[in-house]
């Protein structure tokens, strides 16, 4: 049996190469707990449920050049033409898309402003009647516009009536924001001065483009306004349709639009998934490069601990054959090695805990990085201390087979 | 450092192969990841106008009216109304100075061609533009001032709508269908590619400069849309142009520090002029960055770049401490050596000055191949989506920086362990501790 | 105690195959001093490696206080050693990390069943009994030659083991040092250990019970003057005991 004391006291006498071990693994685990939650981070990103039904939705854009095209009237007859494509269920104009990039954000308080700032910043989503309908967005409480609502949206009145409108669907999490603790159906909110009845609360969706914070409500903060929307705007066209025959649909409503504007062009055409896919492309880049540097970065402190290790093996054989010789099992002396590896690993972590927090407050100070929740700590402490384990098993296995004919024969 | 030691020290690296490949392999791996993203973020925080930058201003005042103050910006906006834009263009005095902003709209092809109509990104500014950032033409030259004043249907294209259009041909002369109207073309520039494209930073901060260039006053008067963001601080009216709306970048030229502070002070009295005039609400509330003040203050390389740079040298860190843990491992092996060479007559230094060759060597052997890494590294950045990726390339300064920093951790890895190694005590004979 | 019969050590390397022991037979018993001389080369060190279990023999019978040592595996080979024998060698080889206190622990650490607190008395007591109970904090580099041997026969006594085994102990000491060394290991014996000592000292040899003297990897007695004596084969039982040896 080993007890820690002996391997201490050995350590004490080797001060040097014990605190670069230390060193290494603190500065390891410093580094690989605050990049794997970077890495968690954008994970989740990545997985956030965007509120659409995403798997039977395709979007088209159509750029349209000079006055008095792409208008809303143009538009109600592509949707019209749209809609008779075999396959297609719904279909409306969008005046922007949950993770496009581009998005027409207002700003609403619980009282009147004379100006814009103060309140809650949303998106505003519009578009026609078979909006909701088209995305997948349910009705929670309260109802829709009634069709008699909806107003045409044109380059010349845009910046006027949008924002008059004077009704409103909002998302359940940007009621809880308004309201917390009440229905907020009826209730009024006011954009500037003007005064905006919600009359439905819908379920959520996601925003244009979102925080670098994954857990941040705001993400699915959203307006719905009834006002129908057109190319000329830059407007989207979302057809919604059955995710098999998808691809098919995509490809003849492109064709059908092309074919009623030969003069156009089609700006985008493409599932909704793949813009999804668009929009985390930078997150999963740097996830999969924070992932590799973890990687490496271990494989390096591995390597550190395998020569250090052998080493200390090679230096100390002489002892370890005249331990052999006064009685020690093999295990004692893999278990000697495997214990001075877990000190050191551990006083490592401690170390590196001090310092993986102060470089996540550095971090939340300069950068867009919450702070480290502390389950980090004791997974990255686990991986190290694994990562140790494995690493001193070479040499320790070597330490194992010293004869304990060394001692006899001076080598 | 004589020859002998050098022997020595290639005899000693040969003596181990296995740590001295694991050290330039751990030191190498250091090198590529800390160089791989140094340079990304070289090359993204370089200045776009070496020479000319410093002479270059963003100005910028605030006309909002007073909030609930709290939670705003109390910096002011980040884009001028076209009523402000006006003012300032012709009311201050700098050397230069063009008002501007991002339009998009539909090119078609001249009659005959082949093409499909396209969209294209277009820049709406004044002739300063191509003076004040140095613009290389290709063909012909940029509008004149009276083609600015009398709001003339012209247009500077890009080299690439000029290949796309016309083959490449001198266009200078030709007609360009854009957004439904026609505009004479004066020019065509040559490459340019300011990297950041520093003039708009609200649009694509790393992507290629714009297709069609078009006076903005033509642009206003024919309405063109706008492209790039509006921010609105108040109710808009019908005319986007009287509303209280920001949509427009201003760049003014100042040669000297003097003509900086007077516009600066400039700014101070036309907010206070407005204020005066009821227009504005706020105390005047003014900026003037420079163009690389202006890219820091807006943030421009991205924060994933710097934490990824940040990162790196932290990998460096382990790496050298790693190199330094298997340094020592490796000379301290060679005690009983060391020892006897001490006995013969080898001063503390001589012993010293060896083992820092030999670190230094595995630092040379690492820059090698950490130059390979950084290379494989700026491909890998190339292939990757974000905007920046195809600007990573290795630059000759970087090259050398590169094995700068690999001996320089070598050598900073060695000392520890060469000093420890040099206080062996002299021994005569090898002994096994 | 020590019952080898015919043993022979054959070490094979890639060209040579040295006959390091061969046919080699004794028999040492409970409670005797034998002492092992003979020229250098002649096999004396592999005998006791393979005495004192540190190498397995190539061929023969080894009975070590009545358990048949072949067979074994190496736990229980390093479990015997641990109870059995106490090891004192040419180079002393203490632990240089460890004081001396923690090296004349260190075999007891290996022994099941003894706590913190009864290592540490037997360790005491071991230093007490070498005369080295002020230098329990001192590490190795810190003491003399003859002091660390102290310590080296501390440790081997601290697992009060039944067979005492030495390697030429005085091998690195001068003659002053030596004679306290030897006086240690006799007063060992009086209380009742096994001692086999290998020596190249006849003077010390001649402190034995008993001689054996190896040539070329057999083994003879020889009484008294191993020089002056012809060689006699001591056959298994038919060692014998070396008259007038203090008893
Ligand atoms: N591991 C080994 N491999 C090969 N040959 C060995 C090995 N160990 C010992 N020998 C050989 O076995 C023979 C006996 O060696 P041993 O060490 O037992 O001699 P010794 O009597 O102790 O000599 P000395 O008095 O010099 O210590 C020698 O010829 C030696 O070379
Ligand atoms: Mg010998």
């Amino acid at each position: 049996m080993t007890t820690l004391r002996p391997i201490l006291s050995a350590l004490r006498r080797h001060k040097i190469a014990a605190l670069l071990i230390v060193l290494e693994i603190a500065l390891a685990f410093a580094i690989v707990s605050n990049a794997l939650y970077i890495v968690v981070g954008r994970l989740q990103r990545i997985d956030l449920p965007s509120g659409i039904d995403e798997p039977g939705l395709v979007l088209l854009q159509l750029a349209t050049a000079g006055a008095g095209r792409g208008t809303v009237a143009s538009a109600q007859a592509d949707l019209a033409a749209l809609r008779a494509i075999p396959g297609v269920e719904s279909a409306t104009a969008i005046n922007s898309l949950p993770l496009s990039h581009s998005q027409w954000g207002l700003i609403y308080a619980l009282h009147p402003m004379r100006t814009f700032s103060g309140g809650v910043q949303a998106p505003v989503y519009f578009g026609g009647p078979d909006l909701l309908k088209t995305l997948g967005v349910r009705m929670l409480q309260g109802m829709s516009f009634p069709p008699s609502a909806y107003r045409d949206l044109t380059p010349q009145n845009a910046f006027k009536i949008f924002v008059a409108a004077r009704q409103a669907l909002i998302t359940q999490a940007y009621a809880k924001r308004l309201w917390p603790h009440a229905n907020a159906v009826g209730k009024i909110m006011y954009m500037g001065e003007t005064p905006v009845q919600v009359i439905g609360v819908v379920s959520n969706i996601i925003k244009p483009y979102i925080s670098a914070n994954a857990h941040d409500p705001g993400n699915y903060y959203a307006v719905f306004s009834p006002f129908r929307a057109a190319p000329d705007l830059n407007a989207w066209y979302a057809l919604r349709c059955r995710p098999a025959v998808c691809p098919r649909v995509l490809k003849a409503a492109a064709g059908k639009l092309q074919a009623m504007h030969p003069t156009e062009t089609l700006n985008a055409q493409e599932s909704f998934m793949h813009m999804r896919q668009r929009y985390f492309r930078n997150d999963r880049a740097m996830a999969w490069l924070l992932a590799g540097t973890v990687l490496a970065l271990l494989a390096v402190t591995a390597v550190g601990i395998v020569g250090l290790a052998s080493f200390w093996v090679q230096q100390r054989t002489r002892q370890i054959g005249v331990r052999r010789a006064l009685g020690a099992r093999r295990v004692d002396i893999l278990r000697y090695f495997q214990t001075e590896n877990f000190l050191l690993a551990t006083a490592g972590i401690a170390l590196g805990c001090a310092a993986a927090i102060g470089i996540n407050v550095w971090l939340m100070a300069h950068y867009a990085v919450p702070r480290l929740p502390i389950l980090y700590l004791p997974i990255g402490a686990v991986a190290l201390w694994t990562l140790g384990q494995f690493a001193v098993l070479g040499p320790a296995l070597r330490a194992a087979r010293v004869p304990p004919t060394v001692a006899m024969r001076a080598a | 450092m004589s020859l002998y030691h050098l022997r020595l020290a290639l005899q000693a690296l040969r003596n181990s192969p296995v740590l001295t490949a694991l050290m330039v392999l751990a030191l190498a791996v250091g090198i590529g990841a800390s160089m791989t993203m140094l340079t990304v973020l070289h090359v993204l925080s370089g200045d776009p106008l070496p020479g000319r930058s410093a002479h270059l201003y963003y100005p910028q005042i605030d006309p909002r009216p007073l909030g609930s103050g709290g939670n705003a910006n109390p910096e002011p906006p980040g884009l001028l109304t076209y009523i402000d834009a006006e003012n300032l263009l012709h009311q201050g005095k700098a050397a230069r100075a063009a008002v501007m902003y991002q339009g998009g709209d539909v090119v078609q092809p001249p009659s005959g061609s082949a093409l499909h109509p396209f969209v294209v990104n277009s820049r709406l500014t004044g002739r300063d533009f191509f003076s004040m950032f140095e613009v290389p033409f290709r063909y012909g030259a940029p509008w004149s001032a009276a083609d600015d004043a009398g709001a003339a249907h012209v247009a500077v294209i890009s080299q690439k709508l000029d290949r796309k259009l016309f083959g490449g041909a001198d266009s200078v002369g030709r007609m360009l269908d854009y957004g439904g109207h026609s505009f004479r073309i004066v020019g065509v520039l040559a490459h340019w590619r300011p990297v950041p494209r520093f003039y708009d930073l609200n649009a694509s901060r790393f992507g290629q400069v714009e297709d069609v260039f078009i006076p903005f006053n033509t642009a206003r008067a024919l309405n063109l849309g706008i492209e790039g963001s509006t921010n609105c601080y108040g109710r808009p009216g019908k005319d986007l142009d009287t509303s209280p709306c920001g949509y427009i970048q201003m760049w003014v030229q100042l040669d000297s520090r003097r003509a900086a502070a007077a516009y600066k002070r400039f700014l101070a009295d036309y907010s206070a002029q407005q204020h005066a005039a009821g227009r504005f609400q706020r105390p005047p509330n003014v900026r003037l960055d420079d163009l690389m003040q202006w890219l820091a203050y807006r943030h421009v390389v991205p924060d994933d770049v710097r934490m990824q740079a940040w990162l790196a040298l932290g990998f460096l860190l382990v790496c050298v401490v790693n190199t330094v843990g298997l340094l020592l491992a490796k000379f301290l092996r060679r005690s009983g050596e060391i020892g006897v060479r001490r006995a013969l007559g080898a001063s503390r230094r001589a012993i010293f000055a060896q083992l820092l060759i030999e670190a230094g060597m595995i630092g040379a052997a690492g820059a090698v191949l950490g130059l390979l890494l950084t290379m494989l590294g700026l491909y890998l950045v190339r292939r990757q989506p974000s905007g920046y990726a195809h600007l990573a390339h290795l630059q000759p300064s970087m090259l050398l920086a590169t094995l700068a920093l690999a001996l320089l951790a070598s050598l900073v890895a060695g000392l520890l362990p060469a000093w420890r190694a040099s206080r062996i005590a002299p021994a005569l004979q090898i002994k096994s501790a | 105690m020590l019952d080898m019969r015919n043993v022979s050590k054959i070490y094979r390397t890639t060209t040579v195959e040295t006959h390091a022991l061969r046919d080699f037979s004794l028999d040492v018993r409970e409670g005797e001093f034998v002492a092992v001389t003979g020229p250098s080369g002649s096999g004396k060190t592999t005998f006791l490696t393979i005495a004192g279990l540190l190498e397995e023999l190539t061929h023969g019978e080894y009975v070590l206080d009545g358990v048949d040592v072949h067979g074994l595996d190496d736990n229980q080979r390093s479990r015997l050693r641990n109870e059995k024998i106490g090891f004192i060698f040419q180079a002393f080889n203490l632990i240089p990390d460890l004081n001396v206190l923690d090296n004349v622990e260190v075999p007891l650490h290996y022994r099941r069943g003894i706590g913190a607190a009864e290592r540490r008395r037997r360790a005491t007591q071991a230093l007490e009994r070498v005369g080295l109970s002020a230098r329990v904090r001192h590490y190795p580099a810190e003491l003399s030659g003859g002091q660390q041997q102290r310590v080296a026969i501390a440790r081997a006594l601290a697992g009060s083991p039944r067979l005492l085994l030495a390697d030429e102990p005085t091998g690195n000491l001068d003659t002053a040092m030596a004679r306290g060394v030897m006086d240690l290991i006799e007063e060992l014996h009086r209380e009742g250990a096994t001692v086999v000592m290998v020596t190249h000292d006849p003077d010390l040899a001649a402190r034995a019970e008993r001689n054996v003297h190896i040539v070329d990897g057999m083994a003879s007695g020889i009484i008294e003057e191993p020089s002056m004596r012809p060689a006699v084969r001591a056959q298994g039982e038919g060692a014998f005991r070396i008259p007038g040896a203090e008893d």
